[in-house]
């Protein structure tokens, strides 16, 4: 566990650090990281701290809410506009992890371990959010579908930082929800489920359904999407809920299971999703 | 013996403050002068013949001072049948067997020599289920045993059996009957301190030793003996025990990694520490056994108990611990919970390729109260009883000899039964949606509460040395491990000597200061303790007031030369006060027929240096006294004896909603109602109770030491769950039903363990009863609920 630690002020300085370092990592709240190097899982030579770099903590909420990267998922969720606006984010935000991790992890750090449970995932992806890129000088966006590509994995390429996250305000009138199940309160989940709906007096005008720990990314489930609807209580969208996604069995859950639950969760979701929408209620 | 002042109240324990400022010393913050880190290397598989160690590597890495195998060293031979030694010389049978060793100056350097040794094995047949152990021509574990003669099949050589009555008679006479087999998997104590222990020779060859161990002196025993096979003949070992942050069992034995040290520390004459860290502790320690038993109970139409028939088969992994003795103590609850007039019981433990076993606190006392239990529950349902009803109509009592030989001098498990009933008879808000369903269940428990005799000696021994200034130093050789044993050796030393627990001190447990005590475990730390402590505490006070006579007179004179002449002074005759006159409260001597009066006090220091600087006959005081309780080693082919003074019992209720969508169980609130005796210190002990009951909830829903062909798949926090405090969030309601137990101190019975006894079954009770559905594994996920539901409904 010998590694150097640097600490630049500025985006410019931590780009100029990554291209003259070799083996280096950016890291922010370390929360997943350090655990990684505590297992010899990881070996860098150096680690970038972006901890110092200001730009990266704010959150700016306008006509699109700008989460900086390095918002930690405590100040994440303590955001008035994200609770009102994003409630789903904000559910996700509450479940992740214990309050310590929390008040360390970052939401950009939370996409960027690109985990298959990635908690903030599923509801960033029913909100449509894209993803900000710093490529040295140069900035680059890309939906965050395209940004998480396997477990892992993401769309960054060598010594680029994720500057920010950039969620369109959701239209009036949409509700949304996110629901999570782990073996215990602070546990990977073993299958969630965001989802949002607008609806016009019992019809659908748009609905996103989303899951997370059910398939090698967070996913959209565009399937269920397609057929959901409140008249036959989202059960059809519960079915094919459980065609799209490609559950493992692992130690938390056999993935049979998973596929289960996750129907369950889906129909949860849009119920809820649906309720707070204002325009369905669920007694009817 | 005082009226007691202290016992029954509220008090913060003394090794709080330390531990809340960081200031207690665990074995993680020792170090001293030249120190080594040591290191092992454990096996790549399960069953396998070692061929070549090439330690030549990590012998060239900068910082390394030794790297031993079992081939350059002399062979260590430990454990309860003495099958284990600290490195393996020829044959690996376990994933965690130690093959060598690496001392460094630093920990990185032992990390990185460690890696570097080349280990060729040979692969061989293994075994990984008490099943394919016992099979025809199944690979044998162990060829030999320890003396060398040959084995012939997998099975221990260690037997507990039971049998009063006639069971085929009783079976016959029943008539209601249900037989079922209950399994419980692995866990891991999950202790917050990690293993450790600091080895240090002196120049003469004698060894001290810090070690996180709960018998110092068994470990003592075992350390002596490993300083012969050094050739350290006639040398010692001393054990000192650092502060704990958890045993729960994984103390009771001596490990590998001592005796590893023993010998990095023997070879380079420097101190040498090992610390495991997290994932060695969770895959390098040993956890609690898996075990499979069968229960058959039957009743009569009025729903008394006819018969008990239980069998035990538990995986006692490759090499033997004290744990495989676990069924010595499940023989307590299989015989004696409830009235039952003819009784079954019988064990086998059998070597498997697996991570050897250990203790874990309730010694089988969960498992078999998990089975038996369960079991019960559902003998009420097919006798169409009340579950409740029919556990207080076979309720033991008070004066019950039971068929084991255990006397219940005190017990109220007939009020901790009816008081846990009515908690759960009041009821709840109804669930939130069609799919979520609720239920209650409850399950009793019998615990041994005055030591547990599996040893030819349970006693207990104490110093308490009085110094000039009235403070009393205790020297006791049990083991504080968080459980609260110095706060309740605290209050007992106070009330029983009459001094304040401000004035209390207890040493450090050590070998060389400590008198001996068998070990800390069996819930018997307090009540040895206590007693030990009244006993050294009754000499003292009659020593103390034989002195008193002496010089009580000239002492008084002082006070009214001091204080000044009252009228009221003549109203006792201190001039000529006898022994018999005196008391001591509060760290006062004074007359009993005026305690108060200002002239008559004396403070107990001046009273002690008045002893020390008199001229004729001077005098300091310490007395000692070792407390054996009047208990039996039972005579285990029979399963026969009283091997507990006395008896704890108690009964757990629980409400839970079961999502019938998902297989989900919620707790929603749980009630436990115990017989501990007398409550010495109510705060610690709600932390024993709360604390056995998180484990209990996590032994019934969540924890499992997961495994695949004997490797450890879950070995850290990450996949390993225990309950943390997000996932207690119901209430739970304690009450004690206080009995006065006549052989314990104060009254006071053991409390340590009986917690999380009943948990279990009283949960999948009370999943039966909100869905109708029976989960005979533990744990309970939501898989196997919802597998459960789906069967039902498919029927």
């Amino acid at each position: 566990m010998r590694y150097s630690y640097h600490r630049p002020a500025s985006l410019d300085e931590a780009s100029d650090m990554a291209a003259a370092l070799p083996n280096a990592r950016f890291i922010q709240g370390g929360t997943d990281l350090m655990v990684r190097i505590g297992q010899g899982r990881e070996r860098p030579g150096h680690l970038i701290s972006l901890r110092r770099i200001g730009e990266l903590t704010t959150i700016d909420a306008n006509r699109e809410i700008r989460i900086g990267a390095g918002a930690t998922l405590s100040d994440t969720l303590a955001h008035p506009d994200i609770r009102r606006r994003l409630p789903a984010l904000a559910q996700s935000l509450a479940a992740l992890g214990s309050r310590q991790v929390r008040n360390m992890g970052t939401i950009g750090g939370n996409l960027c371990n690109a985990s298959p449970a990635a908690d903030t995932a599923p509801p960033l992806l029913v909100y449509d959010a894209r993803v900000e890129i710093r490529n040295g000088r140069a900035i680059r966006c890309l939906p965050l579908a395209e940004f998480l590509l396997g477990p892992g994995k993401t769309a960054l390429q060598a010594g680029e930082i994720l500057v920010a996250i950039v969620v369109p305000d959701p239209p009036e009138g949409t509700g949304s929800a996110f629901i999570r199940r782990g073996r215990v309160t602070m546990d990977l989940a073993i299958a969630s489920v965001a989802a949002s709906v607008r609806l016009n007096g019992g019809a659908s005008i748009a609905i996103r359904v989303a899951a997370g720990a059910v398939a090698p990314t967070p996913r959209r489930l565009t399937a269920a999407e397609a057929v959901a609807t409140p008249t036959d209580d989202w059960s059809r969208a519960a079915i094919a809920a459980r065609e799209q996604i490609e559950p493992i069995t692992d130690l938390r859950a056999s993935a049979e299971y998973r596929r289960h639950l996750t129907g369950i969760l889906v129909r949860r979701a849009l119920t809820m999703a649906a309720a707070a929408s204002g325009q369905w209620s669920i007694d009817r | 013996m005082t009226r007691s002042r202290h016992v029954g109240t509220e008090r913060p324990r003394p090794d709080a403050a330390d531990k809340l400022a960081g200031k207690a010393h665990y074995i993680h913050d020792i170090a001293v002068q030249g120190m080594l880190y040591g290191r092992i290397r454990f096996s790549d598989h399960a069953h396998a013949r070692i061929a070549r160690i090439d330690t030549s590597l990590a012998e060239s890495v900068p910082g390394v001072r030794a790297v031993i195998t079992g081939q350059t060293t002399p062979e260590i031979r430990f454990g309860l049948l003495r099958d284990n030694v600290a490195l393996k010389k020829d044959r690996v049978r376990q994933f965690r067997d130690e093959v060598a060793a690496v001392a460094a100056t630093s920990p990185e350097a032992a990390a990185r020599a460690v890696e570097l040794i080349e280990v060729e094995y040979e692969p061989l047949p293994a075994v990984f289920t008490p099943d394919e152990a016992l099979a025809e021509g199944a690979a044998l574990v162990h060829e030999t045993d320890h003396a060398g003669r040959s084995r012939s099949s997998n099975l221990l050589p260690l037997s507990c059996r039971h049998l009063t009555g006639d069971i085929a008679a009783a079976t016959a006479a029943s008539r209601y009957i249900v037989e079922g087999t209950y399994t419980v998997p692995r866990i891991q104590q999950a202790c917050m301190g990690t293993s450790g222990c600091l080895a240090e020779f002196s120049p003469e060859g004698n060894l001290t030793i810090t070690a996180k161990t709960q018998i110092p002196f068994l470990a003592q025993r075992d350390f002596n003996r490993a300083l012969e096979a050094l050739g350290l003949t006639n040398r010692n070992s001393r054990v000192i025990v650092p502060a704990i942050g958890g045993a729960f069992g994984t103390g009771l034995d001596t490990h590998a990694y001592e005796f590893i040290a023993i010998l990095l520390a023997w070879k380079t004459g420097r101190p040498v520490k090992i610390v495991y860290d997290r994932r060695e502790e969770f895959s390098c320690l040993s956890p609690r056994q898996e075990a499979r038993i069968r229960v058959c109970q039957g009743c009569d139409d009025r729903g008394r108990l006819t018969f008990r028939d239980v069998e035990v088969i538990q995986d006692n992994g490759a090499y033997t611990s004290w744990g495989a003795t676990y069924p010595n103590v499940m023989l307590v609850t299989a015989t004696s919970l409830y009235r039952v007039p003819a009784v079954r019981f019988d064990s086998r433990i059998v070597y498997t390729n697996n991570t050897y076993c250990q203790a874990m606190r309730g010694y089988g006392n969960p498992e078999v109260t998990w089975a038996i239990e369960s079991n019960l529950d559902e003998l009420a349902a097919a006798a169409g009883m009340d579950p409740i009803a029919m556990r207080l109509l076979n309720a033991n009592e008070p004066g019950d000899l039971s068929p084991m030989g255990l006397k219940f001098d005190s017990c109220a498990l007939r009020e901790c039964l009816d008081a846990v009933a009515t908690s759960l008879r009041t009821s709840s808000s109804p669930p939130a949606g069609q799919t979520r369903v609720r239920g209650t269940g409850m399950a009793g428990l019998i615990n041994v509460g005055g030591g547990g005799k599996i040893y030819r000696s349970d006693g207990s021994g104490i110093i308490l040395k009085l110094d000039d200034y009235g403070n009393v130093n205790v020297a006791y050789g049990g083991v504080e491990m968080g459980q609260g044993l110095h706060s309740a050796l605290t209050i007992m030393v106070a009330d029983a000597l009459g001094v304040r627990p401000e004035r209390v001190f207890i040493n450090q447990t050590d070998t060389a200061t400590c008198p001996w005590d068998v070990g800390t475990h069996a819930s018997r730390g307090a009540f040895m303790a206590g007693n030990a402590a009244v006993l050294a505490a009754t000499k003292l006070r009659e020593r103390l007031f034989a002195l008193a006579e002496r010089v009580y007179a000239d002492e008084v004179e002082r006070n009214i030369a001091r204080i000044g002449q009252s009228e009221r002074i003549e109203a006792f005759d201190f001039r000529a006060a006898r022994a018999a006159d005196f008391d001591l409260r509060d760290g006062y001597l004074a007359p009993r027929q005026a305690p108060d009066e200002a002239w008559y006090r004396i403070e107990l220091g001046r009273l002690l240096r008045a002893a020390h600087f008199a001229e004729r006959d001077p005098a300091i005081f310490t007395e000692e006294a070792f407390y054996e309780p009047p208990t039996q080693l039972p005579d285990w082919e029979r399963g026969y004896g009283n091997m507990s003074a006395s008896y704890g019992f108690g009964a757990q209720g629980v409400e839970v909603e079961v999502d019938t969508e998902t297989g989900e169980v919620r707790i929603l609130r749980l009630v436990a109602v115990s017989d501990i005796g007398r409550v010495l210190n109510p705060a610690t002990l709600k932390g024993q109770m709360y604390g056995g009951i998180a484990q209990g909830v996590g032994y019934a829903l969540f924890e499992e030491v997961q495994t695949e062909r004997g490797r450890i798949l879950n070995p850290g926090f990450t996949d390993y769950k225990v309950a943390s405090a997000a996932d207690l969030d119901f209430p739970i309601e304690l009450r004690f039903v206080e009995t006065n137990d006549p052989h314990g101190p104060f009254g006071a019975k053991g409390a340590g363990e009986l917690a999380l006894a009943p948990t279990a079954p009283a949960i999948a009770n009370a999943i039966y009863n909100a869905v109708g559905v029976r989960v005979r594994d533990l744990p309970i996920t939501p898989e196997k609920v919802l597998r459960a539901l789906s069967e039902t409904s498919r029927r």
